[in-house]
């Protein structure tokens, strides 16, 4: 195993297996700018300006000659001594990267060597690209906001219809009446697949209702994550705010903030919290004003009847 | 009651059905516009009479188990209602009689 470059306790487990997953040539700049070794310091400084490149890998017919950067630049101009060939100034022992490398690698390269840019070599020896902080920087943040955006849309995968443990999260958008209760009755389907009492699926697709519209109606915009296992059904609908000033006041029926075009949907009468309550054998509300609304209902599942042993 | 009977006793056409719910029976009846208070009756098999013709009636029925939905004052349902209903599994129709001859047309059929 590698060491990880970056302290693991305090990064998340997909910033890691991100690490390890994407591979050199998945982060490396690919329109690599190279010159010839018989190219001039002139002829480096006009494709550096160009280009805007701080370092510049001598390739020819795609082998790596070594690499030239700005310092050397430097150097030549302090010299006055622009008109002499690359080939003078470059490093010519380069430490390169291979792309199949895990990108885990090309960081440990930026601690363990002094170098701001690594060439990077294909199977076959070809200078195929480049890595920089940039590069990796970049496809880093391309690739974390893509899985942030797959972990919030994606509905959590049960393990199976039938495991004895089932867990589905789903994201439940502000104002969007066109899904309002779909989470409800996907997981009325998966209560009647697994074949318990319609009495108390019902219950269940009533609170999981009520609390999705109250997300889609009254809340910026949360989750209702659905869990059942062999001795109960647990549904939390949390949101990220506005939060309910008055708690009290927001359980008491007929009580409501709803606006008319939602009453026009057939909702908004203030029944929602007090009916969902009525519906679970436990119920919790917790709310902070600016923070967000935590609803927490349990239904006790009954205990199941114990096999008859065969005759 | 047999379902079919009782859609014929609010002179009620179906928009969607499937050969599954030939012989579903209705043991009661809901009224309401608001679905909020749908939600609020424990009632087995009802079909539900409502004047809101939107995909959130078919929602509410699939929710609490309704075996129909009976949209009333001559409201046509819209495409995405049938559609829903359609996939939600809930036989859909519509009356032109309003809700409230409706309603009396069922409670009389029911009762008979």
């Amino acid at each position: 195993m590698n060491p990880i470059p970056i302290s693991a306790e305090q990064s998340p487990l997909l910033f890691l297996e991100l690490l390890y997953k994407l591979r050199v040539r998945d982060v490396m700049a690919r329109d690599l700018v190279t010159i010839r070794r018989d190219a001039t310091m002139r002829e480096l400084q006009r494709l550096m300006q160009a280009r805007r490149v701080s370092g510049v890998p001598v390739v020819e017919n795609g082998r790596l000659f070594g690499i030239v950067s700005i310092e050397d630049l430097l150097q030549a101009l302090d010299a006055q001594r622009m008109d002499e060939p690359v080939a003078n100034f470059m490093a010519a022992n380069v430490v390169t990267i291979e792309d199949d490398m895990p990108l885990a690698i090309a960081i440990s390269y930026f601690n363990k060597y002094e170098y701001r840019r690594f060439p990077v070599l294909n199977a076959r020896g070809e200078a195929v690209g480049i890595v920089t902080a940039r590069s990796i920087n970049t496809r880093l943040l391309v690739e974390l906001f893509r899985e942030l955006a797959r972990i919030e849309n994606q509905y959590v995968l049960p393990l199976s219809e039938n495991a004895s443990c089932y867990f589905q999260t789903f994201r439940v958008a502000r104002s969007d009446f066109e899904n309002a209760g779909s989470a409800a009755t996907e997981i009325k389907n998966v209560l009647q697949k697994r074949g318990l009492d319609p009495k108390l699926i019902r219950r269940v697709a009533i609170a999981a209702y009520e609390l999705e519209m109250n997300l889609v109606v009254h809340s910026d915009g949360g989750t209702l994550t659905f869990r059942a296992d062999e001795g109960e059904i647990q549904l939390i609908a949390k949101d990220q705010g506005p939060g309910i000033a008055d708690v009290d006041l927001a359980m008491q029926e007929g009580w409501t903030t709803a606006n008319d075009w939602v009453k026009s949907l057939g909702f908004g009468a203030g029944m929602g919290l007090p009916n969902a309550k009525r519906v679970s054998d436990e119920f919790h509300i917790a709310s902070e004003l600016g923070k967000g609304t935590t609803v927490t209902v349990r239904d006790v599942l009954p205990p199941r009847p114990l096999q008859k042993p065969p005759a | 009651m047999h379902l079919n009977a009782l859609l014929a006793a609010a002179q009620a056409q179906l928009c969607w059905t499937a050969p599954a719910h030939d012989d579903a029976d209705a043991l009661h009846v809901v009224a309401a516009d608001l679905m909020s208070d749908v939600l609020t009756m424990d009632l087995e098999r009802p079909l539900l009479l409502t004047s809101l013709a939107t995909e959130q009636a078919v929602r509410t029925a699939h929710v609490v188990g309704a075996v129909a939905v009976l949209v009333a004052n001559g409201k046509t349902p819209p495409p995405e209602m049938v559609a829903l209903a359609r996939k939600l599994d809930v036989p859909l129709a519509r009356t032109a009689l309003s809700k409230f001859d409706a309603a009396v047309a069922l409670g009389r059929a029911l009762n008979c």
